[in-house]
């Protein structure tokens, strides 16, 4: 069937921010769905509040949207752009979700929009547990036992029926949010609560427990004509009990015989024509009891998914972008492969690969949470690696999560030692096996011990009930490493023995770690014993044809497939897996680094390993080499690509930490140098520099002691923000207000000493935090945005809310911003974009922290000046000058714009939702319009802070921030809100005329604050962090705050901005507005290059 | 012990024996890029002295059961893999990949790049390969290999097809029998038996060179002419019965069965730069854009231009990708010929085309 010719404008859902369960895998879905149905000639309309995404660049969509996605935004959008249709499967469950209620509310068949990808009631079947269980039943397919609990009790009475253990899950639920096991009936009731509290439409499932059973799912296609195709299948390594986002993955399945493998065909296929998917794809997830083979269904997503970002990168075959086809009316028989360019998408992929997906967690961040995973989602990214055997991948796959893991143990990391595993006392083995029972994170290393310690298979897989067939493939690698270790010097290495171990993925740090040497040295031998890796093809067909837009993973084996040009080419290297304090804006400027090599007719190769992004998609880069971004992996593929150069500085942190390793073997970084990262990084060096410009800095010293400390801290005065030396990113980062906390932090929590020095900065406490986004090609610099943080100093600036342009700032303070500005990228001369941060206190301008390289906000700034600085930024690194790119001028942005962070609280029970100097956040949205109220008042709905325009106002702050909240309360007063107390705070707001609510506390009697957030009597919540006394108090109250999605202030600043939005919101309604109908108000924007034609269109 | 596969362009590829040690061996080489089913496709006679080289790499997961094998013997003369699992890991495993090669006496190299293989025989087409044990003179290998090459006569449906009419030898049986159909024998395997069965219908194994007069003179509601080897010296016997046939009773034709009917009638049959071996093969009609994706072992086809001149059959699949004929049919003279395999391992729905055939043969 030809493509649909009755629908002309099409409207894509995004995902929103990033968040646990939806990361940046559907901006890899979503901009190729932009892509497919431009390229189709429809008209298309986006729609995403968050910034950091490739697909709400300009260019992608007709007409982009940055707006909150809400039934109220959506629903303006739609009168205002009147589309036919709208495709809600590429955009998660968000997407999902609002076409849903949307649909729900009638406001589709009102402005006759048509959800097109799966309709209104595939949705329904799929996501109502009670329709999907019918529907199931009807085809004859097996469900686990199961009853759809309304209440409490009608769910107490179902999990009785069944037995435990049982599975509970929300209704409508991201990512497993909310679900858990219950094995009594305490946990039962309990867990019941929650669900009914925190499921949308009150609805859980409950479920009889398949845990243990083996977790298998498919990727599946259907078009309209009913042709269906598999994609892949993949078998969770971790076994049900596990969330799939959390388990290890293997693609395809390695257990399953052809007679399982053609069950779960069959049933795949029944399914999706049951669902009633007819243009699109769907992911199903099945458990498999290894005992018998019964096959019951899990779950079934008629959309794209996380899981079918990741098989559409273990087989190639772009899902996102034929589901985008199949949706407005093609078939699988009338699209092309373009991976193979001969064969058409009605053709299932084959792989002769074994590919590993492996989370990346980020316990670190939330150390009262239990460092354990079940049903409920928390891991925050993923790496993806491929292998010619099991093993291969695996270790690779450890490599790429970047936790300073270089395989499955023998790194020199392993937490317990050899020696000790030679003879374990009786409570390490009783811990071991713990460790193997309950999942957590690091259980695939503690199956190695068990290995190592003599614990049998059988047992181990009684323990994990983990396939015996995984566990063998590790036994073969602690039996590779033993042979390994009895050959003693690497000398005397035999190359076979060599060869096997690579083959296995054994990494040179590993070989290094066992024979005693060093990596280099390892690196030196092998390339003596000409033992070098070559690089295969994902090619969607197993070699059976030649792909003509392959891409490449290295394995060691005896012919090189990777097709090596004689062009001039430059290699990118990615950022890995996502995790808190790296994401998804940086692979946008990895992107653009992409983009903009091929428009200098350079041939681009990016490195990367995250299956999730654009950047590892397969037309985004000339070649894309799916590897671990270590130093063994990068430079093998340098060796044998020989580019003139490497981009290290869009990747975030993960391509500079290798970048001097790289620079010393003779890789030459483009761009800024690393001696001028290093200047402006290294402390003592860094004071030299701004003592060379004048500027300003808070006083600071270095500890290797408390008594040391101790000195420094009196000296310059508290309180003082402490930090280990040796760590970046505000990890283990505090705010210091006296000289006992100081004490317990140095000898308890950093141990600090002469190898680990702690920095200690003059806190400016109450100052203003600026963020400055640059460009500089070393002589000439411009900025690309001044952004204004809301919350106070002391807020890490990946979670503080910002503010473009500065809406506090006067002109003096700006210029001296400024001029800083230029000075230091003249003076460090930087060759790329630099990222400064300010804090201003009493009209003193501080130089806080100066980052030669891409920012987390370079994209949020680029979308509201209409400048692609990632983009000119490469140029620049080719040699090029800001006055050939046009970009000469600073750009007033033609609107407000506000950045405001998500944070994944609510994943980890018995951590505190407060902010701080250590980055929580996982993702970020903008919030857009023409003043800061609106743009304030848009970024919190973006988030997902419900402002309430009436209600009952809960207030409770510390003793410093009283005296600022009474103007507060009393603007929350004049708008009609009904203000709620404790008894301190309550005090002060009626002394000063305010007539407050007096709420107990938690422990003056009930109904205290929380059984009132509970009860839906709270609509906003402020509360500031008092400090220690009170603090049990207050993470119980804000962590309840945030499960029943109340919203939730922990600053003053914050306050007065949300009261300022609510003012606002009260006085007019929200108004949408595309991102191209504000970029032509920009005055004097970027001017087309002169050369003709090579630049003339920054299409990007 | 060490192994080595020297192609007749003289490449080598380097290996180790894991199952029993023979050399030298010689024969045709093809690889199948199906992930599962090393038992089914090893199993199947159409393979019968082959090569077979698998692209996926780690082979022997599952293990072995003997239910999954779609005839007693392994009639593939080798098995070429990159790895053999240490441990079979499945409930209905019943033995080891290895003792599987052991029991049937195939000889199996693993520790080769199968997919340099792969790229290899998709860019020179049907290659020749020797199994050597190391040690002699590659030229020597290749001379050998040559003259064995010129030499042979495949001869192996004399040896695969029963050798009197007899009923399968399967623990499944219909239980209202509502048609006799007979099988002329190239190498059937069992899970089109299964399927004929749970059709309903009464399967009789017939031996390849039945004379077209005695098929008659059973009555059978329909005849299937069944897969095996392609090339082989019993067929132009069995395409002469095959023309005796056409339009007296209805015939299904699958795999090399489907090539038998079309030469019965006329077509040619000719080699394919590289055969179709895989599970994943698009299957389309002329005019639809409805199609399924198939079980497919061959590496002839029919020529197409040949078929077209013959106006009593037409075509009805085409092979989606490169265009070959994959099914053909005449109501008139109740004829079906499938490429593809209409039956696969495991419980399924029967396959559409099987129904049809029984709908034909009334």
């Amino acid at each position: 069937m030809p493509k649909r010719k009755d629908i002309k404008k099409v409207l894509m859902i995004g995902s929103g921010p990033i968040v646990i369960g939806q990361a940046c895998e559907f901006d890899y879905s979503g901009s190729q769905a932009c892509k497919a149905l431009r390229e189709e000639g429809y008209f298309t309309v986006l729609v995403n509040s968050n910034p950091a995404t490739i697909m709400t660049d300009p260019g992608m969509a007709d007409v982009t949207y940055i707006e909150p996605l809400t039934v109220e935004a959506v629903t303006e959008i739609i009168k205002k752009e009147r589309p036919d249709a709208v495709l809600p499967t590429l955009g998660g469950q968000t997407g999902l979700n609002l076409a849903y209620f949307l649909m729900k509310q009638g406001i589709l068949k009102k402005y006759g929009v048509e959800s097109i990808g799966a309709s209104v009631d595939a949705i329904s079947r799929a996501e109502d547990r009670e329709l999907f269980k019918k529907a199931m039943l009807e085809i004859g397919v097996g469900v686990p036992k199961s009853g759809i609990a309304r209440s409490l009790k009608e769910g107490m009475k179902i999990g009785l029926s069944i037995g435990f253990p049982l599975i509970l899950r929300p209704a409508y639920c991201l990512g497993g949010r909310g679900g858990a096991t219950a094995y009594n009936k305490e946990e039962l009731e309990k867990f019941l609560s929650k669900g009914l509290e925190i499921s949308p439409v009150h609805q859980v499932l409950v479920e009889q427990s398949v845990l243990g059973w083996k977790e298998i799912e498919f990727e599946v296609m259907r078009d309209c004509e009913d042709n269906v195709i598999m994609i892949t299948s993949m078998e969770n390594v971790d076994p049900m009990g596990v969330h799939t986002g959390d388990s290890i993955v293997v693609a395809p399945a390695q257990t399953l015989t052809a007679q399982e493998y053609t069950n779960f065909v069959n049933f795949s296929k029944r399914i999706i024509r049951k669902v009633g998917v007819n243009g699109g794809g769907a992911n199903i997830q099945f458990a498999q009891n290894p005992q018998n083979g019964q096959i019951v269904i899990i779950e079934v997503n008629p959309r794209l998914s996380r899981s079918s970002a990741l098989a559409s990168k273990a087989t190639g075959f772009p899902i996102a972008r034929v589901a985008t086809k199949l949706a407005v009316g093609l078939t699988l028989p009338e699209v092309m492969n373009q991976v193979t360019g001969k064969t058409k998408t009605f053709f299932e992929p084959t792989v002769d690969y074994c590919v590993f997906k492996i989370c990346r967690f980020t316990f670190e961040k939330f150390p009262t949470s239990k460092r354990i995973i079940n049903t409920s989602m928390k891991a925050v990214g993923e790496a993806m690696s491929i292998g010619r055997n099991f093993n291969e991948s695996l270790q690779k796959g450890i490599r790429s999560t970047e936790t300073a893991r270089f395989g499955l143990g023998c790194d020199g990391k392993d937490k317990i030692k050899e020696t000790v595993l030679k003879s374990p006392p009786a409570y390490l083995l009783e811990e071991i096996r713990n460790k193997i029972r309950i999942a957590n994170d690091e259980r695939p290393f503690y199956i190695r011990y068990a290995i190592k310690c003599g614990i049998s298979l059988d047992e181990i897989y009684e323990l994990s009930k983990i396939d015996r067939w995984f566990l063998d493939n590790m036994k073969l690698l602690v039996e590779l490493e033993e042979r390994i270790k009895s050959v003693k010097k690497i000398e005397d290495l035999p190359k076979g023995l060599l060869l096997e171990a690579k083959g296995q993925g054994f990494s040179d740090r590993q070989l290094a770690h066992i024979l005693n040497t060093t990596e280099d040295n390892v690196r030196r031998t092998r390339k003596k014993h000409k033992v070098r890796p070559v690089y295969k093809l994902v090619d969607t067909c197993a070699g059976e044809f030649k792909a003509e837009r392959p891409y490449y993973y290295s394995t060691y084996e005896s012919k090189n497939e990777s097709r090596v040009s004689a062009n001039k080419k430059v290699v990118i290297l990615g950022g890995g897996p996502n995790r808190i304090g790296q994401g998804i804006e940086f692979d946008y400027c990895c992107c653009h680094a992409s983009y903009a090599l091929k428009q200098e007719g350079m041939e681009s190769i990016m490195i990367n390993c995250n299956p999730e992004t654009v950047s590892t998609d397969y037309d985004t880069s000339d070649k894309l080499y799916f590897e671990p971004l270590t130093v063994e992996d990068v430079l093998n593929i340098i060796d044998l690509e020989k580019p003139i150069g490497a981009i290290v500085q869009f990747g975030g942190q993960t391509p500079l930490n290798i970048s001097l390793s790289l620079e010393r073997a003779g890789v030459k970084i483009l761009g800024t140098s690393t001696d001028s990262i290093d200047r402006a990084e290294d402390r003592e060096r860094f004071r030299k520099l701004l003592l060379k410009l004048g500027l300003r800095q808070a006083d600071n010293a270095t500890a290797t002691s408390f008594e040391q400390a101790k000195g420094i801290a009196s000296k310059i005065g508290y309180p003082v923000l402490v930090r280990p030396s040796y760590v970046l990113g505000g990890r283990a980062m505090e705010l210091v207000y006296d000289a006992e906390s100081l004490e317990s932090y140095m000898k308890e929590a950093v141990q600090a000493s002469n190898e680990r020095p702690v920095l200690i900065d003059k806190f400016l406490e109450d100052a203003i935090e600026i963020d400055v986004d640059a460009i500089s090609d070393g002589k000439d610099c411009v900025i690309g945005g001044i952004l204004e943080h809301i919350e106070e100093a002391g807020v890490h600036s990946g979670d503080a809310a910002m503010v473009l342009p500065p809406h506090t700032l006067t002109k003096e303070i700006i210029d001296n911003i400024k001029r800083s500005t230029y000075a230091l990228a003249k003076e460090l001369k930087v060759k790329g974009l630099i990222n400064i941060q300010f804090a201003v206190r009493d009209n003193v301008v501080y130089v806080l922290e100066v980052n030669p390289r891409a920012s987390r906000t370079i994209p949020f700034v680029s979308k509201v000046i209409n400048v692609p600085l990632a983009n000119l930024a490469t140029k620049i690194m080719l040699g090029a000058k800001l006055k050939d790119l046009g970009f000469t001028k600073e750009i007033e942005p033609p609107c407000v714009a506000v950045k405001e962070s998500v944070f994944p609280f609510v994943r980890f029970p018995g951590s505190d939702a407060i902010l701080g100097p250590e980055m929580k956040s996982t993702g970020e949205v903008m919030g857009v319009d023409k003043t800061f109220g609106l743009a304030y008042a848009k970024s919190q709905i973006a988030a997902g802070q419900k402002l309430p325009l009436k209600g009952n106002v809960f207030i409770s702050v510390r003793n410093q921030d009283k005296r600022d909240i009474i103007f507060i309360a009393k603007k929350l007063a004049d708008l009609g809100f009904k203000l709620l107390a404790t008894s301190g705070t309550a005090a002060v707001l009626r002394q000063n005329g305010l007539n407050v609510g007096l709420i107990p506390k938690l422990y003056e009697g009930r109904p205290h604050v929380v059984d009132r957030i509970k009860n839906g009597y709270i609509n906003l919540v402020i509360n500031t962090p008092a400090g220690k006394s009170t603090k049990e108090d207050e993470t119980v109250i804000r962590s309840q705050t945030l499960l029943y999605n109340v919203p939730l202030v922990t600053t003053i600043a914050g306050a007065q901005a949300t009261v300022n939005g609510i003012e606002v919101l009260k006085k007019q309604k929200m108004a949408v507005k595309s991102l191209q109908e504000y970029h032509r108000e920009i005055k004097a924007g970027l001017k087309p290059r002169g050369k003709k034609g090579r630049h003339g269109k920054n299409k990007y | 012990m060490k192994a080595r596969i020297v192609l007749e362009n003289g490449n080598t590829f380097e290996g180790r024996f894991i199952g029993p040690k023979r050399s030298e061996l010689y024969a045709e080489l093809m690889f199948d890029t199906r992930v599962v089913g090393y038992q089914e496709l090893l199993t199947d006679p159409a393979h019968a002295g082959k090569f077979i080289a698998f692209t996926y790499p780690l082979i022997g997961n599952y293990g072995i059961n003997d239910k999954f094998n779609e005839s007693d013997k392994v009639r593939a003369r080798a098995v070429i893999i990159k790895e053999n699992s240490r441990i079979s890991s499945n409930w209905q495993a019943q033995a080891s990949f290895l003792d599987f090669l052991k029991k049937q006496g195939l000889v199996a190299i693993s520790g080769i790049d199968t997919r340099t293989l792969t790229v290899h025989l998709r860019n020179q087409g049907a290659v020749w390969a020797a199994i050597s044990g190391g040690g002699r003179d590659p030229k020597e290998i290749i001379s050998g290999l040559k003259q064995h090459k010129r030499k042979t006569r495949c001869d192996y449906i004399r040896e695969i097809s029963v050798k009197k009419i007899s009923s399968p030898n399967l623990a499944t049986k219909p239980r209202k029998v509502s048609a006799k159909i007979g099988i002329l024998d190239l190498g059937a395997p069992k899970s089109l038996l299964r399927a004929i069965i749970s059709l309903g219908a009464q399967p009789t194994l017939l031996p390849y060179n039945t004379r077209a007069a005695d098929i008659l003179k059973f009555k059978f509601n329909g005849l299937i002419i069944s897969s095996g080897p392609e090339e082989d010296t019993a067929l132009d016997q069995v395409v002469e019965s095959t023309a005796n046939l056409i339009g007296k009773v209805a015939i299904l034709g699958i795999s090399t069965g489907h090539q038998v009917i079309c030469r019965a009638m006329g077509a040619k049959v000719t080699r394919m730069a590289t055969g179709h071996n895989g599970v994943n093969y698009p299957v389309i009609g002329p005019q639809t854009k409805k199609g399924e994706i198939t079980v497919q072992n061959h590496n002839f086809v029919v020529d197409r231009a040949s078929l077209n001149k013959i106006r009593a059959v037409k075509l009805t699949g085409l092979n989606l990708n490169d265009a070959t004929v994959e099914a053909v049919e005449s109501p008139k003279l109740k004829i079906i010929g499938l490429q593809y395999y209409p039956s696969s391992p495991g419980f399924d729905t029967p396959h559409p085309q099987l129904k049809r055939f029984l709908t034909l043969c009334g």
